[in-house]
């Protein structure tokens, strides 16, 4: 299943869970504290910010922690990034376009 | 936890992009909606627009291809949704193939965090017989568990950012 940045943080546990672990490192248990939902519903939510990479899952002894890896939303600024260099280099084109085509209009007109 | 509300900050940007084009309203919104005219400069410096076709109507769609220097091509679809002729437009834009299907960032060999399905805004206003474009581009979250399709992600990052507090 496609996963991404976008899908992880659209749910409003996950963005809670992202939220509690941007400070500290927390095993399961330690995140289900937290919330009036299900351990296995935490676990569901945990796997799915592992598989977009915000969060890791170490497994130390017989605990596993969890800890979050927030560089990971740098991609959405990444993706932005790329749009506005080809949009600007889109328009330095269309403003050569629009000036070649007001020009041939002009010449038209001095018909 | 600076570090993470910052990076929650930058994250949640559309893109916002304002250009002001030296030409009357109408002749940039041709440029725009007349796929003549709109493979003159669809593709960044050196690229060609070897293929358009435009259905502009509310719910129609588009297919459009840029082509690099080297000869690969990147095709986009989407559908419009919203046709105000000279002051606004609004479409879907999607990574395509040559048959107009949806395909994966990821197929272009681009991050596969790329969203599947983006929306741009574009509107136009006059100024003093030039043109004041303003176009905004945001991605909209996909998927099978997702609930609001139609909201972009500037909402989850708010709620992140506040959450990251």
């Amino acid at each position: 299943m496609r996963r991404d940045v976008f899908q992880a943080i659209a749910d409003p546990n996950r963005r809670a869970i992202i939220g509690l672990l941007a400070d500290q490192k927390l095993t399961l248990s330690g995140v289900a504290e937290h919330f009036d939902i299900s351990r296995p519903a935490i676990s569901k939510h945990i796997k799915i910010l592992a598989q977009c990479g915000l969060v890791v899952v170490h497994r130390q002894g017989r605990e596993s922690y969890c800890e979050a890896r927030l560089e990971k939303l740098n991609e959405v600024s990444d993706w932005v990034e790329q749009y506005r260099k080809l949009w600007e280099q889109r328009f330095e084109r269309l403003d050569g376009y629009l000036s070649e085509l007001q020009k041939k209009e002009r010449k038209h007109g001095e018909k | 936890m600076a570090k993470s509300n910052d990076i929650a900050e930058r994250g949640k940007q559309d893109l916002i992009i304002i250009h002001v084009f030296d030409a009357p309203r109408e002749l940039v919104w041709k440029a725009w909606t007349d796929p003549e005219h709109f493979k003159r400069w669809w593709g960044p410096k050196d690229y060609t627009c070897p293929f358009c076709e435009m259905d502009l109507r509310v719910g129609g769609k588009y297919l459009n291809c840029m082509r690099s220097p080297e000869g690969r091509e990147y095709w986009s679809t989407g559908v419009y949704r919203e046709i105000n002729p000279m002051e606004r437009i609004v479409f879907t834009d999607c990574f395509a193939d040559a048959q107009g299907n949806v395909v994966p960032a990821a197929q272009y060999g681009l991050s596969p965090d790329f969203p599947l399905e983006m929306l741009v805004e574009v509107t136009f206003e006059e100024q003093d017989g030039k043109t004041k474009m303003t176009l905004k581009h945001r991605g909209m979250p996909t998927g099978p568990d997702h609930e609001g399709a139609q909201q972009g992600w500037n909402e989850s990052f708010d709620k992140l950012a506040e959450s990251l507090k």
